[in-house]
């Protein structure tokens, strides 16, 4: 991870004076329609993208991109990838700012790409999938993930999950402790969880969105989907109900010591490994991870234990027992700029292929198309993708999506503040609001 | 005064580094400098906010403050560390005869391991979970109750991701200070020592007097190597937990790169260029002032 890290750093810094150059020469206003004229010139085009290396989007993208190589002489694809989400995002805002984009771009639908959008620099991919006649073969979920608020849609999904709370049956016993079906018995559970010795979550703090995930639980369950939608452009308050229950939520369970010591300083693999070593009861993560936690990969002693509960409700909860997370993980952007009949024409004969070939990585795919469970699945495999058939209408928005960047990374450094009981959660509730009337108005103005 | 060709021979042969110099350094500056006066997300075109920017971090940025405190904390830990322990280890070299080489090129040797590499190591030095080196020391000791991880608790970070830059370039400060130190003429000491000075005299009288130029350029070298300080801290706790090891140039690089304030970052940067200046400017005037 760290090296991923110095990466994006290295090109960074040498990007600084760059950025200082090119004040100004923000893009033009170019058809973002998917329809474009004339003959199709092979070249070299590149994809700027976060996802792990040697995953199976990049194996399935770079097998793909050599067939259309082999019929198009002249093509080729070169990912440019950091899987490190918060390097990425420094990497791909630093070139969007140097207009140094290229033909392809992974970005969810956040406030920064909304604005990228309104200046044109994407193409229309609901109008690009309705003209390659895919549109229908996606789920809804999966498009809706990637939609931006007023229901556009300028990203290509290729992934879908459901994120779901993986935990240890064995140590749940020891501790005499039942699976939550509220986020109090959660707390409860915890707490009985920490006193028996065992860390009752993992969670990998150094990403910073797997601790942002808990912080939108209570406000999704008491208000639904509706709060952060008006929480983003400061048009409700983090110290409203939802948001107060929630920072009160999270310092009780910093306080009963639901997270590992020093959660703020472990990455993703070593918060997996806490879970799957058989230390850690609980660990919150989607189902693009069942090769790992739900088939012999999993260390032995372990396949016996897992088990999975979803997100738990509030008394009084307005989302239901089946409707949490479930993301369509980070989508492709087309830039309007570089947009040409070449680019079109990959990314048909991408679209045409893909959705099976991604089914036969045993993972959840975009599309309806069912995945191949691999032959050394557990059982618990096949009852995890069966969650995705029986998802409700609301989906929770990660909130790292949908804040403004500058109030994003606040949240992120005071949320583990807030665990770690460094600071009390009306400390909290006021910085994050005084953060959110400052930062949010430059994105949300208009 | 050179005669008329050789000033321009001088002239020619002085323009090119010139150029270098002021097309990769100081055009950069001007260019943050006009920058920090407008508000630029890096989509939509600039506005002009004048002195907007400055004021806001100076009167309500509260991180900016935080990180301008966490910085000076830096700064004198990196100091202490380069130059202090430096000069004793260069001191102490003098006494030792064998070995020297090996003990020199020994305490180098960080100066040439990349970055990432060091920030690695020490995440694994300052674990908790698994147990990393500081803690286990700590337990062998029957420490226990110290143990903590030092690298997300907010009353350590700040200096477990300053000893790491520390440590670092020890070594380097180490190589000029001996370097400087076997410069003093040994008869002055030898006449000294005839006279009866001990060796704290003959250090403070002799030596240190006679390697201050090379000492006060370690110092600048050193602070202002500490005041640009980023990568370290930025690897290790990216400026967390919260604010806790957030420096000015972490804090301007997020404020760039992360929340897309371009002016605002620039702004930052002026100020850093401002404390560079300063701080030189504050050890020359001391310095002279004791020189008087």
């Amino acid at each position: 991870m760290k090296r991923k890290q110095f990466l994006a750093l290295a090109a960074g810094t040498a990007s600084l004076p760059l950025v200082a150059a090119c004040g100004g020469s923000s893009g033009g206003a170019a058809s973002t329609a998917a329809a474009v004229d004339g003959e199709i010139e092979p070249r070299a085009i590149s994809w700027l993208l976060s996802r792990p290396a040697n995953g199976p989007v990049i194996e399935i993208m770079t097998a793909l991109a050599e067939d259309y190589a082999a019929e198009h002489d002249g093509f080729s694809l070169k990912l440019i990838t950091t899987p490190d989400r918060p390097s990425y995002i420094q990497k791909y805002e630093t070139l969007a700012a140097a207009n140094e984009l290229p033909e392809l771009f992974d970005t969810d639908a956040t406030p920064f790409a909304a604005k990228l959008n309104s200046a044109g620099r994407m193409i229309d991919v609901e109008d690009l999938l309705t003209q390659l006649g895919v549109l229908e073969d996606f789920r809804p979920a999966a498009l809706d993930y990637q939609r931006f608020d007023d229901g556009s849609l300028r990203m290509i999904p290729l992934e879908f999950g459901v994120e779901l709370f993986w935990y240890n049956k064995g140590l749940f016993e020891e501790a005499g402790v039942e699976v939550p079906t509220t986020l109090d018995e959660l707390t409860s559970a915890c707490e009985a969880l920490a006193a028996t010795g065992a860390t009752p979550i993992a969670v990998g703090g150094q990403d910073a969105w797997p601790l942002e995930r808990y912080v939108a639980y209570q406000p999704f369950r008491i208000a639904g989907p509706d709060y952060v939608t008006k929480l983003k452009s400061a048009d409700a308050a983090f110290a409203d109900e939802p948001g107060a229950a929630s920072a009160a939520w999270l310092a009780k369970l910093g306080e009963v010591g639901a997270f590992q010591q020093g959660f703020s300083s472990v990455g993703y693999a070593d918060a997996q490994a806490l879970f799957t070593s058989g230390k850690a009861a609980i660990y919150n993560m989607g189902t693009w991870e069942l090769p790992n936690l739900a088939t012999s990969a999993l260390p032995e002693a372990m396949r016996e234990q897992i088990g999975f509960f979803t997100l738990p409700v509030t008394d009084g909860s307005v989302t239901g027992a089946d409707e949490f997370v479930a993301p369509s993980g980070i989508g492709v952007a087309v830039n309007a700029q570089t947009y040409d009949p070449l680019v079109r024409d990959f990314l048909a004969f991408v679209l045409e292929r893909y959705p099976a070939e991604y089914a036969k990585s045993g993972l959840l795919g975009p599309t309806g198309i069912d995945p191949v469970v691999p032959e050394d699945a557990l059982p618990i495999y096949q009852e995890a993708i069966g969650v995705a058939a029986e998802l409700g209408e609301a989906t929770l928005m990660p909130w790292d999506t949908q804040l403004d960047p500058a109030t994003n990374s606040r949240l992120q450094q005071e949320l583990v503040l807030l665990v770690q009981g460094d600071v009390t959660p009306e400390q909290f509730l006021s910085t994050m609001d005084e953060a959110l009337t400052t930062n949010a108005p430059k994105y949300f103005e208009d | 005064m050179l005669p008329h060709r050789s000033r321009l021979s001088v002239l020619v042969f002085l323009a090119p580094p010139l150029l270098l110099f002021g097309g990769g350094v100081l055009l950069p500056i001007v260019q943050s400098l006009v920058l920090s006066f407008f508000e630029w997300d890096g989509i939509t075109g600039l506005d002009f906010v004048g002195l907007e920017n400055y004021r806001a971090l100076l009167l309500h940025d509260d991180v900016f403050r935080t990180a301008f405190g966490n910085q000076l904390v830096y700064l004198v830990i990196c100091l202490l560390l380069q130059v202090g322990g430096g000069l004793l280890v260069a001191t102490l070299l003098m006494t030792i005869t064998r070995g020297r080489e090996v003990l020199k090129v020994l305490y180098l040797m960080p100066a040439v391991i990349s970055t990432p590499a060091i920030a690695l190591l020490f995440q694994r030095i300052y674990s908790f979970e698994p147990e990393g080196l500081v803690n286990t020391l700590l337990g062998a000791v029957g420490l226990d109750a110290l143990a903590r991880p030092w690298l997300s608790d907010v009353s350590t970070v700040l200096t477990a991701v300053s000893v790491p830059e520390g440590w670092r370039f020890l070594g380097l400060y180490t190589v000029i200070l001996y370097a400087a130190l076997l410069s003093v003429p040994r008869e002055l000491e030898e006449a000294a020592s005839l006279d009866g000075a001990n060796a704290w005299q003959v250090f403070a009288r002799i030596r240190f007097p006679h390697i201050m130029p090379v000492f006060v350029t370690t110092l600048i070298m050193a602070t202002t190597y500490a005041l640009r300080g980023f990568d370290i801290p930025f690897l290790l706790t990216n400026g967390g937990p919260g604010q806790a090891s957030e420096l000015v140039t972490t804090y301007m690089y997020k404020t760039a790169f992360t929340s897309g304030h371009y002016g605002s970052a620039s702004a930052i940067s002026v100020i850093i260029v401002l404390e560079c200046l300063v701080a030189v400017g504050l050890i020359l005037l001391v310095l002279r002032r004791k020189a008087d």
